[in-house]
């Protein structure tokens, strides 16, 4: 497929803003059923990109990125199964573009790569985010999260331009890369699960004291013995958050009477009523 | 550093007045990027921030304030993207009335965990199958018809609620935070009780760390032996470790270095479970989610 400039910096600006909407901003143009049609546009077939775009949002559905699991990335694969039903010249139905999903897929694990590699260095950037908010300055943590998104933004559009210039051979390469190196890539997925603990970590020492482990526990047990019900692990963590309402509130009304008894008795010893 | 947040009160304790009705709809627009600086290790702090900030200017007159305000909305959050503008609501009314910081922390975080699952279940196991569903097939017919549809529906729904809720909750805050007031020190406590329940109950349903050593002959799974003594034991043991960490004084900086360490010599040695997302010749997935650098054991393939 001949490409031009113009329509390689346009592939590059549309999957710039699909990267940061994946995440933020309206998160609804990236699905594959708005993404597609434009990138058929653009590339001179839109009538073929609004196929792939119904096609993959159909695989897709099943597949949301849900709690902090991220399937392969649906923006690069949508792009990438356009640009393949078009420089392969497939059908536009439903079985005439399959074959373009399936080349899509090296892509897509790379467009989850770069979202890995974002998220862990956007966790280093968080003590710069520390400063700024030290110096009460607004402007510093805009920036870092522009930022943020410009990283993002900049791999995807790569990765994107990248597969339109280059196409199957490319896909096969990275194919290969990830295959070699995939204890680098699992060993950053391994990583960034146990990242969200040191956040964990930070809350506890603003809440913990010694008479709180037993509440910490409980909630961690609740929620053990919940997940371990298919129907109700969903809502889960809501039903904890009952328990745990009901378990503070208890608490604070004792503690009130305690309070104000203590006062109407005049027992000035009682200080806290813990 | 959020995690060196000492004080407990804001230096300037008189409630401010109701923030201007700009700022409230500045704070809708900006929670459009809570997950801008999504990350592992804060997730969506730096983003909730930014949303926050055009409130908190206007209710911390005082500069260091300000700063200690913004230095504690650094914390640990993940809420649902979708729903957060009801969390930024209330605490919002805690920081106008200058409640006392601990609690603010403590009811954030109790409020934002539970919202993630209900926005899962609302959005993406709900409206967007069902949208993506119909829209989907419109467009294999051709017709573009199914994107349109499918922006609208979804853009519709996503900003009612967006600005209803920061409405509702900011109002209803502001009504109850001033009636707790008589008992700050006990609403103190309970707030921590419910923070500090809700934190261990994030780690068993977020917590997702586990070993991946399945040796085939003699059959013996490492995770599920663990499992027998405690259902998420590692998620529980390193976020405990880590606790002691900070007490020390380490940096969550430092802590990360030591995760990414860990992380991948941990799957180099194919210990740790991890997902490479990688797929083989045929499209499969590899066994185990990766190969090891130094493969010790041999992993079941059927």
């Amino acid at each position: 497929m001949n490409v031009n400039i113009i329509q390689a910096l346009l592939v590059f600006v549309v999957t710039f803003i699909m990267a940061i909407d994946q995440f933020s901003f309206l998160e609804s143009l990236y699905q594959p059923v708005v993404l597609c049609p434009i990138i058929g546009a653009i590339l001179g077939n839109f009538e073929l990109g609004v196929v792939v775009g119904g096609a993959y949002q159909l695989m897709q559905i099943g597949s949301m990125p849900v709690g902090g699991a991220q399937p392969p990335n649906a923006i690069i694969g949508g792009i990438m199964a356009t640009v393949f039903a078009i420089s392969l010249g497939l059908e536009p139905s439903a079985e005439g573009v399959g074959a373009a999903l399936g080349l899509a897929v090296p892509f897509a694990v790379f467009g989850q790569y770069a979202v890995t590699v974002t998220f862990t260095l956007m966790s280093g950037m968080m003590a710069k985010a520390d400063e700024a908010a030290a110096k009460a300055d607004t402007k510093g943590i805009a920036h870092i999260n522009y930022l943020s998104m410009a990283i993002l933004g900049t791999l995807f559009g790569v990765i994107a331009v990248a597969g339109l210039y280059s196409g199957q051979a490319l896909g096969e390469a990275l194919r290969e890369f990830s295959l070699n190196f995939s204890w680098v890539m699992a060993g950053l997925d391994a990583a960034g699960g146990m990242m969200k603990f040191v956040g964990f970590a930070v809350l506890m020492k603003v809440m913990m004291s010694n008479d709180m482990w037993g509440y910490f526990l409980a909630g961690f047990a609740v929620t053990v013995i919940m997940s371990a019900v298919p129907s109700i692990s969903g809502s889960a963590l809501l039903l904890v958050s009952f328990i745990g309402l009901a378990i503070a509130l208890a608490d604070y009304q004792l503690n009130s009477k305690i309070k104000a008894s203590a006062g109407s008795a005049g027992n000035g010893g009682m200080s806290d009523g813990i | 550093m959020a995690s060196n947040v000492t004080q407990t009160h804001y230096n300037d304790l008189t409630p401010a007045n109701k923030v201007s009705k700009k700022a409230l709809n500045k704070m809708i627009w900006r929670s459009l990027f809570l997950q801008a600086s999504f990350n592992y290790e804060r997730m969506q702090a730096g983003g909730w921030l930014y949303g926050m900030i055009p409130g908190l200017v206007e209710v911390h007159t005082n500069k260091d304030d300000l700063a200690l305000s913004m230095q504690h909305n650094l914390d640990f959050i993940n809420t649902h993207p979708f729903l957060v503008t009801f969390v930024m609501g209330i605490v919002l009314s805690m920081e106008q009335q200058k409640t006392d910081i601990q609690t603010i922390r403590s009811v954030r975080i109790a409020a934002a965990g539970p919202l993630g699952g209900i926005g899962d279940a609302l959005f993406w196991y709900t409206l967007v199958p069902i949208t993506a569903g119909i829209c989907g097939n419109l467009a294999l017919d051709g017709s573009i018809l199914g994107a349109v549809l499918f922006l609208l529906i979804f853009n519709a729904v996503q900003f009612a609620i967006r600005i209803w809720l920061m409405n509702w909750s900011y109002n209803l805050g502001t009504k109850a935070v001033s009636t707790i007031t008589s008992n700050a020190k006990e609403f103190t406590r309970a707030a921590s009780i419910l923070g500090i329940f809700v934190v261990g109950s994030l780690i068993a349903a977020y917590g997702g760390t586990e070993v991946r050593i399945i040796i085939s002959d003699p059959a013996i799974n490492v995770q599920s032996l663990l499992n027998g003594i405690l259902p998420k034991i590692l998620p529980l043991a390193i976020t405990i470790g880590l606790y002691f960490l900070i007490k020390k004084g380490w940096t969550p900086t430092k802590c990360i270095m030591l995760l990414i360490v860990v992380g991948i010599v941990g799957t180099m040695f194919g210990v740790l479970a991890g997902n490479s997302q990688a797929q083989d010749e045929n499209g499969n997935p590899l066994p185990g989610g990766y190969t090891p650098l130094v493969e010790w054991y041999e992993y079941p393939t059927e």
